[in-house]
């Protein structure tokens, strides 16, 4: 047998039970949803919806806030990673020197990871209130740098702002730990090399810890980009359903909304199908400028 | 022939000053970055203590005046906190072992072996994200009912694996890229079956990514609500996350005790990932490829 | 083998439906406090039913709408469904409700108040245990010396009891604080300026004069800094138990609380508008027990029972004297403890001032057409003849869409 096809069958047995489970779960979900896209199955039509084809995906394009909330999704996605890479990577090299209280320092900076969501959220949004938040107090002491209290929830960006900001806090640890644990296995022989040749600080870490790192931190950017587009959650709370005046909607907080609330679940299901299809076409992306960077 | 194997103490001073300067400099940030994590959590604190059930305070202080240590009592004693606890364990070990298996076998293989569809494979590992989960929910509920799966701590974690496992399998995947094949070849060579070798080998090596897969799928387990809100209706499945939701109400929430609740559900991991924080440190795989 | 192990251990913990009766809710804790004790009576009253296991599962408004929709899709959930009537438009238009007088007789159906009950369609969907929900005007006692009554003398007092006494420019005591957020809270002034939410044929009747006054006379409060800046739910309620605020605007679930703070509280009807000389109505609901069209048949008997017996007269009585609602039982009404009680007195004078809120779905396309125009409107950025404007349109958009 060739060594191919001796991998291929090696291969199919460590991944079955992974894909039994995958498929199991999803497969069918995804399908019912896919199906119902193309019905007009909501609240008149519960027991008998009947295909209507993609008329609800027509719709879709039709919706007047549409290109604003699928910008302000790729806003959302994007200003997020950029920070969760950054405070992340930033945390694990500090914490990855011998620092006395290492552990503690580590153990403190989960915290936000660990602390249940949605308290979290809520505590942020209470910390964002105009008058009595602490943000806003702190930032009202600190005025001599030329910043001042604002009206978070008041305006469009500033609401935004405000869940950005929390969404960060609750992020970046995870960044973290799997920055620590790549850093794990770059050998110190590296940067001692690195060293005797002159290179200093700056350019040790772009030219080995970053490429180093890279094989671990992709899942979690790919991952990532995908969990932050469709996060619901902070949102949600932060802005209390879309504060100001249901402006602070990104994509999947309006499937919910027409989903639950409208009982509109045709329309959410081809929004889904929608969301599914240009995150694949993102994930293509990062595909092809990784495969012009390095082999897989 | 470097002017870096001086020792210490010989170090010109411009250099011992400027590693002083570094280092004040990397406490500073720790601290930032401290602060800005732990703040908040402060501010939960603060509202676990407060009497009558406020979730904000007009007062900047972080105790307030009338502090007690109530709804922390009222969690193990009044209400089902250890029943809500076990339940949880339950689910995010059993999240944990299955996880930790099922990706460690699977990374293992999109990483080493090269097998006809294995560009499909992990493509499609990362499809199963990319829908909303929301819209999810639904289906899933009345698949589960087909299987009997509803209202059963397995019927979770089943769910739970397979959230878990896109990250966890390409986070093995790309751990197992940087151990040297080498290292397998020197195994097989010895006579070990290519599973004895992944077992004795491989895995010891990829502590680090076995960390990052144990903690994240345990997470998963531990704090996911929607899910566990969907397909556990008897009271005495309730998992932590339902536990808590319990003590909502439309406008009055039992705010003292959900932070208080909250804060407690959040040791465990904090006392996990201290215990798992060991296998995050260097020199694992120094020293093994060489001769 | 990993895998067989959560199948083993997920075979523990299925219930049996045909032995077991669930009601799903979403109540206070003191309601179901409540609950729990007439469960008890119910199980000592009725040993015939004592093979069943019956209990009550809690959930947020939110999740007992969409996980019930969510079980009863799979002809499964719980026997009983309990909240508030606006839920129901939507269930029995799902098909998802048995009505009642296919379980009990008519007798147990006719002697509530009709007007309490939700109708569609001819079919009676629920039964309710009390009337209530109702926005009440509520006086810090320690503030102020009596109540007003019109909305002249109101403004009068908010402006003395707005103060800043540090001179920071911030208030540190404020007249009046409620949920600025939630039309809910709008709507009373609405029903005060001579309008309201929609017409019999459940049309939308958003921009009307009515409108326009209302969200005139909320956001000069705001303009005055009467009120905070910023002000949601949790946030009114904090300032007001700190005794920062005269006055509040909050419903009966919220009272008892106050009074636990230490606060002497007063209650009284929101006072009448001057300018129009109509008493502001805030929506009063009913809160019901709906019974699930897929319930194990093995079940019904014992279920009928039940829901006769948690909305029986004694019960409510018993709900009214503890929780400060009105009973929507007609006898319960006339018992004399119900008369007498002065906080019921007060809750009952709101009551009647108040209007039912409707039960149709189009409702909910109602709150979400009236929050935006009436945040921008609270925060400067519209007008309010602009916001009622928007708020028919976006409510007759998304009626149509709902209905395609």
């Amino acid at each position: 047998m060739s060594l191919q096809r001796r991998e291929t069958k090696l291969a199919f047995w460590f991944l079955l039970p992974v894909a039994v489970v995958l498929l199991g779960v999803v497969a069918y979900p995804f399908f019912f949803n896919v199906y119902i896209s193309l019905t007009n199955w909501n609240m008149f039509h519960f027991r008998d919806p009947h295909l209507i084809g993609l008329r609800h995906y027509l719709r879709l394009f039709a919706e007047s806030d549409f290109w604003m909330i699928f910008g302000k999704t790729f806003l959302w996605t994007a200003v997020n990673l950029v920070f969760h890479f950054t405070l992340g990577l930033g945390a694990a090299l500090l914490l990855n020197r011998k620092l006395p209280g290492r552990s503690i320092y580590r153990a403190l900076l989960i915290l936000p990871w660990a602390v249940p969501q949605y308290i979290s959220a809520l505590t942020w949004r209470g910390m964002f209130n105009s008058e009595y938040g602490a943000v806003n107090l702190i930032l009202a002491k600190l005025g001599w740098l030329g910043l001042g209290p604002l009206s978070w929830f008041g305006g469009e960006w500033s609401a935004f702002s405000a869940a950005v900001i929390t969404n960060i806090w609750l992020g970046f640890p995870f960044i973290m730990v799997i920055a620590l644990g790549g850093l794990q296995s770059i050998p110190q022989e590296l940067y001692e090399a690195a060293r005797i040749d002159g290179a200093g600080p700056v350019r040790r870490f772009f030219s080995i810890t970053l490429p180093m790192l890279k094989p671990v931190l992709m899942p979690a950017l790919i991952l990532g980009t995908i969990w932050t587009f469709n996060n619901l959650n902070v949102i949600w709370l932060v802005t209390d359903q879309g504060l100001p005046a249901d402006k602070s909607h990104i994509l999947v907080t309006y499937v919910y909304k027409a989903a639950f609330f409208y009982y509109r679940y045709g329309y959410a299901a081809a929004f889904s199908v929608f969301i599914f299809l240009v995150l694949l076409l993102i994930v293509q992306g990062y595909n092809k400028a990784a495969k012009a960077g390095e082999a897989y | 022939m470097s002017g870096h194997s001086t020792t210490r103490a010989t170090r010109p001073l411009g250099q011992r000053l400027g590693r002083a300067w570094t280092q004040v400099w990397v406490h500073v940030l720790v601290w930032a970055f401290v602060l800005f994590a732990v703040f908040p959590v402060l501010q939960i604190v603060g509202i676990s203590l407060r009497p009558g059930d406020q979730l904000y305070s007009t007062e900047l202080s972080i105790i307030p005046d009338n502090a007690t240590l109530d709804a922390y009592r009222i969690m193990f004693t009044e209400k089902p906190f250890m029943l809500w606890m076990r339940n949880s364990v339950i689910v995010a070990v059993g999240t944990a072992v299955i996880g930790v298996a099922l990706a460690s076998l699977g990374g293992f293989a999109i990483s080493r072996y090269r097998f006809i569809g294995r560009g499909a494979a992990l493509q499609g590992i990362l499809m199963t994200q990319m829908f909303p989960a929301t819209m999810l929910l639904l289906p899933l509920y009345l698949m589960m009912r087909k299987l009997h799966l509803v209202d059963t701590l397995g019927g979770v974690m089943v769910a739970y694996v397979a959230t878990a496992l896109p990250f966890c399998v390409w986070t093995m995947k790309g751990y197992y890229d940087t151990i040297p094949v080498d290292l397998n070849e020197a195994a097989l060579i010895d006579g070990c079956s290519p599973f004895q070798a992944f077992v004795r080998v491989t895995l010891p090596l990829s502590a680090p990514a076995l960390v990052i897969t144990g903690l994240f799928s345990f997470m998963t387990g531990w704090s996911e609500f929607m899910v566990a809100r969907v397909l556990l209706t008897s009271q005495e499945l309730a998992t932590l996350p339902l536990g808590l939701e319990s003590l909502f109400t439309t406008y009055q929430t039992e705010w003292a005790n959900y932070a208080a609740g909250s804060l407690l559900v959040s040791l465990p991991v904090v006392v996990l990932f201290l215990v798992l924080n060991r296998f995050l440190v260097s020199g694992l795989t120094l020293g093994s490829v060489k001769g | 083998m990993a895998l067989v192990l959560p199948l083993v251990l997920g075979s523990c913990g299925r219930i049996d439906r045909s032995r077991s009766v669930v009601v799903w809710e979403q109540m206070d804790p003191k309601e179901q406090e409540q609950f729990d004790l007439h469960l008890a009576a119910f199980r000592l009253a009725h040993p015939e039913f004592a093979e069943f296991d019956i209990h009550r599962v809690h959930y947020r408004t939110e999740d007992l709408r969409t996980q019930y929709q969510t079980a009863a899709l799979a002809y499964g959930g719980p026997n009983l469904v309990y909240g508030p009537a606006d839920q129901i438009g939507p269930f029995s238009i799902m098909g998802l409700l048995l009505p009642v007088e296919e379980l009990l007789p008519r007798t147990e159906i006719d002697r509530f108040d009709p007007v309490t009950l939700p109708i569609l369609d001819g079919h009676v969907y629920g039964l309710p245990d009390q009337v209530g929900n109702h926005l009440t005007l509520v006086a810090n006692l320690a503030l102020v010396d009596e109540v007003a009554a019109d909305t002249d003398t109101w403004l009068e007092q908010l402006r003395e009891t707005t103060l800043d006494t540090d001179g920071d420019g911030r208030a540190d005591q404020y007249g009046l604080v409620f949920n600025l957020l939630e039309p809910f809270w709008l709507i009373p002034w609405l029903g005060g300026y001579g309008g309201w939410v929609m017409n019999d044929q459940a049309q939308p009747t958003l921009d009307t004069p009515a409108m326009v006054g209302a969200l005139d006379f909320l956001s000069g409060l705001k303009q005055e800094g009467l009120v905070p800046r910023e002000c949601d739910y949790p946030l009114a309620d904090t300032i007001f138990k700190e005794g920062r605020a005269a006055y509040i605007v909050n419903g009966p679930w919220s009272w008892e609380a106050y009074r636990e703070a230490g606060l002497e509280i007063a209650l009284a009807p929101l006072p009448m508008v001057t300018s129009t000389g109509l008493w502001p109505s805030p929506m009063t609901a009913a809160k019901c027990y709906s019974v699930n069209r897929y319930l194990d048949p093995e079940t019904r008997e014992c279920t009928a029972a039940l829901l006769a017996w948690l909305t029986s007269t004694e019960v409510q009585v018993e709900l009214a004297m503890t929780l400060s609602v009105l009973p929507a039982d007609r006898e319960a009404r006339l018992r004399p403890e119900i008369q007498s009680d002065p906080t019921l007195d007060a809750s009952r004078a709101q009551i009647e001032k108040g209007r039912l809120m409707p039960i149709v779905p189009e409702m909910r396309a109602m709150w979400d057409a009236m929050r935006p125009g009436y945040q921008g409107v609270m925060n400067g950025d519209l007008t309010s003849s602009e916001a009622a404007r928007r708020m028919q349109t976006k409510a007759v958009g998304d009626i149509e869409r709902m209905r395609e």
